[in-house]
């Protein structure tokens, strides 16, 4: 199936191609209206759709945030303006400040982690035998592919306070303090584990990206700075990393952008517990609106989380479109 | 330089390294597999018992007995599979314009497209549920179904359209000197081209929806709708400390995914490398 696309492809610099019959291409003065409408017709059911089930959400958690809309707004039908109330109710809240600030804190202690270990990975696989590296790419594959609700119930029971794998195997090397310890107890350690498994599923994606770009890179590049008597770390950054940076720059955009709004493995864990303690901004969003009913008020959430991850899309964006991966 | 083809001690401790880092990757994959076969006496041992010494496919029965089960099931499969059926009739005509056609506005429709990809789905949460509200759609498939449709339809277009664009219109063109029209070209020399590309391309919707967690949760709060992820989430506390039904449950959950990824991943390289990215 492959191979009927492989040879199908090279279509190369085709000679010159002879006017062509029907003139789509050569913006012939008259085409029929129907010529001239079919692509718009071919679209409009991706449009429709994207402006319906996107474009038209996006401006609704505008509006509701300017509204009160508590569950009884929202039986009655009542709709009441209270201006930018909402936002002061959440930006005033300390509770906000200190969920925001976690939540920075975990998507940037998330994408590091992510972005260095796929980095190290990506070098290693380059200087692995052939055996070796491929049972590491089909175990990275496998890592990869788990569903998260999969891998959130294996971690919790890889970390289980009493049968857990990882407490009983930390008892055998020596550490007994870890007997009966209990992962879930504070709100830093379940972000932890969370953390943990966020990087493990994330790696491998960013591994891979990076070792295409490394296997790009000729390998005579290498033999020159070897022969000028470059050192390991001297070949690195004049070689390598050159290559690597646009492919880092794209993967560290994708990852905060991934991981600021990750809600799944938060709520799997312990729905934000303990005591609140491991509650992301999603999760607020979650709590305040469909838990709590203050549908204004999760708006209002929503809408600043929109705020940042607007300003990662539009460089991200601009990073694609400039890469030229992108052709528009 | 060939030196270090040889058996130096850096290869050796590099490709030790190597094996620790593979294992660190499979090893959850592995003790989800492994705690699904293992007897329950065996599970709620403080023994250490990385390999299990007896194998049992209880836990498997017993997951598949829980109630909700079978009715998570079809509600994922329907959903899932609708939606990605939805966005691969709307990607594929949308996929052909822009990859084929010169028309006004095509840059716009492009960037539409790329915007869409883009969006925080999660971020719209509240604005989703109000609407599936007001349209009276809560716990109804179709909910599920419109928004596993839009999360999907985006990368759909957008993938499909690099198909389509890594398949000669000159093929197309030569079928219509042969006497075929338009339509017929298209559908006898560069549908049939599309396959694998419709297969990666609806294989990647498939896992996108399947693995889709929030809004089956806050669109479906009637138990009886519940898909599998959230079946899965709610399993621990409504069946106690069941690990080795949960390991079962999560594997089962888990078989499709990573068999669909292993088919696709080849066929999905070779296509990114074909039709999507400009060489």
């Amino acid at each position: 199936m492959t191979s009927t696309i492989d040879t199908a492809v090279p279509a190369g610099n085709p000679p010159p191609a002879p006017p062509r019959a029907d003139g789509r291409r050569t913006g012939g003065r008259r085409r029929p209206l129907g010529q001239v409408l079919t692509p718009y017709l071919l679209l409009a059911p991706a449009v429709v759709a994207v402006l319906a089930l996107v474009g038209w959400p996006a401006v609704l958690v505008v509006l509701t945030s300017l509204r009160k809309m508590d569950l009884g707004e929202l039986v009655r039908g009542q709709v009441v303006w209270t201006g930018f109330d909402n936002y002061a109710t959440v930006l005033g809240d300390p509770e906000f400040w200190k969920i925001t600030l976690r939540t920075v804190l975990f998507t940037a202690a998330c994408v590091l982690t992510t972005l260095l270990g796929g980095l190290l990975i990506s070098l290693l696989m380059r200087q692995l035998g052939r055996v070796v590296r491929t049972a590491l790419q089909i175990c990275m594959v496998l890592a990869w592919a788990m569903p998260i609700l999969s891998a959130t119930t294996v971690f919790q029971w890889v970390f289980d306070q009493h049968y857990g794998i990882l407490n009983k195997t930390l008892v055998l090397v020596g550490l007994s303090t870890f007997e009966g310890h209990n992962w879930f107890a504070s709100g830093a350690s379940t972000l932890f584990v969370i953390g943990v498994l966020v990087c493990w599923q994330a790696i491998p994606f960013v591994a891979f990206s990076l070792y295409a770009g490394l296997i790009g890179i000729p390998r005579e590049l290498y033999e020159a700075a070897g022969m000028d008597g470059a050192n390991p770390w001297q070949t690195f950054r004049s070689v390598t990393w050159p290559t690597l940076r646009p492919i880092v720059m794209m993967m560290t955009f994708l990852q905060l952008l991934w991981d600021f709004k990750i809600f799944a493995q938060v709520w799997a864990f312990r729905q934000g517990g303990p005591n609140g303690e491991s509650t992301t901004l999603p999760v607020l969003q979650y709590l305040k609106g469909i838990a709590g009913s203050h549908f204004g008020v999760a708006a209002a959430v929503s809408v600043l989380m929109v705020v940042v991850l607007l300003v990662l899309t539009v460089q991200y964006l601009r990073m694609l479109v400039r890469s030229q991966e992108v052709d528009l | 330089m060939r030196a270090d083809r040889a058996m130096t001690p850096r290869r050796v401790v590099l490709s030790a390294v190597g094996l620790v880092a593979a294992a660190f990757f499979a090893f959850p994959v592995y003790w989800m597999v492994s705690s699904a076969l293992k007897p329950t006496n065996q599970m709620q041992s403080t023994g250490f018992d990385l390999v299990p010494t007896s194998l049992t496919g209880q836990h498997f029965l017993s997951a598949v007995d829980k109630p909700g089960f079978g009715d998570a099931l079809v509600n994922s499969l329907v959903v899932t599979l609708v939606a990605v059926l939805f966005s691969l009739v709307a990607g594929l005509l949308a996929a052909i314009p822009l990859a084929r056609l010169r028309f006004r506005g095509r840059k716009g429709f492009l960037l539409l497209v790329l915007v869409a990809q883009m969006a925080p789905f999660e971020a719209l949460l509240i604005p989703m549920y109000l609407m599936m509200r007001d349209a009276d759609l809560l716990d109804k498939m179709p909910a599920l179904v419109l928004v596993y449709f839009a999360a999907t339809l985006p990368f759909t277009a957008w993938t499909l359209r690099g198909f389509v664009q890594g398949i000669p219109a000159e093929l197309e063109e030569a079928a219509m000197v042969d006497g075929c029209n338009r339509w017929g070209a298209f559908r006898r020399v560069t549908l049939p081209l599309l396959g694998p590309g419709l297969v990666a391309t609806s294989v990647f919707g498939f896992i996108t929806a399947w693995n889709e967690f929030l809004f089956a949760l806050v669109l479906f709060q009637d138990q009886s709708k519940r898909t599998l992820p959230v079946w899965l989430s709610t399993f621990q506390t409504a069946f106690g400390t069941d690990w080795g039904g949960t390991m079962a449950a999560s594997t089962l959950f888990t078989l499709p995914v990573v068999v669909f990824f292993l088919i696709v991943q080849r066929n999905m390289v070779a296509g990114v490398t074909a039709g999507a990215v400009k060489g």
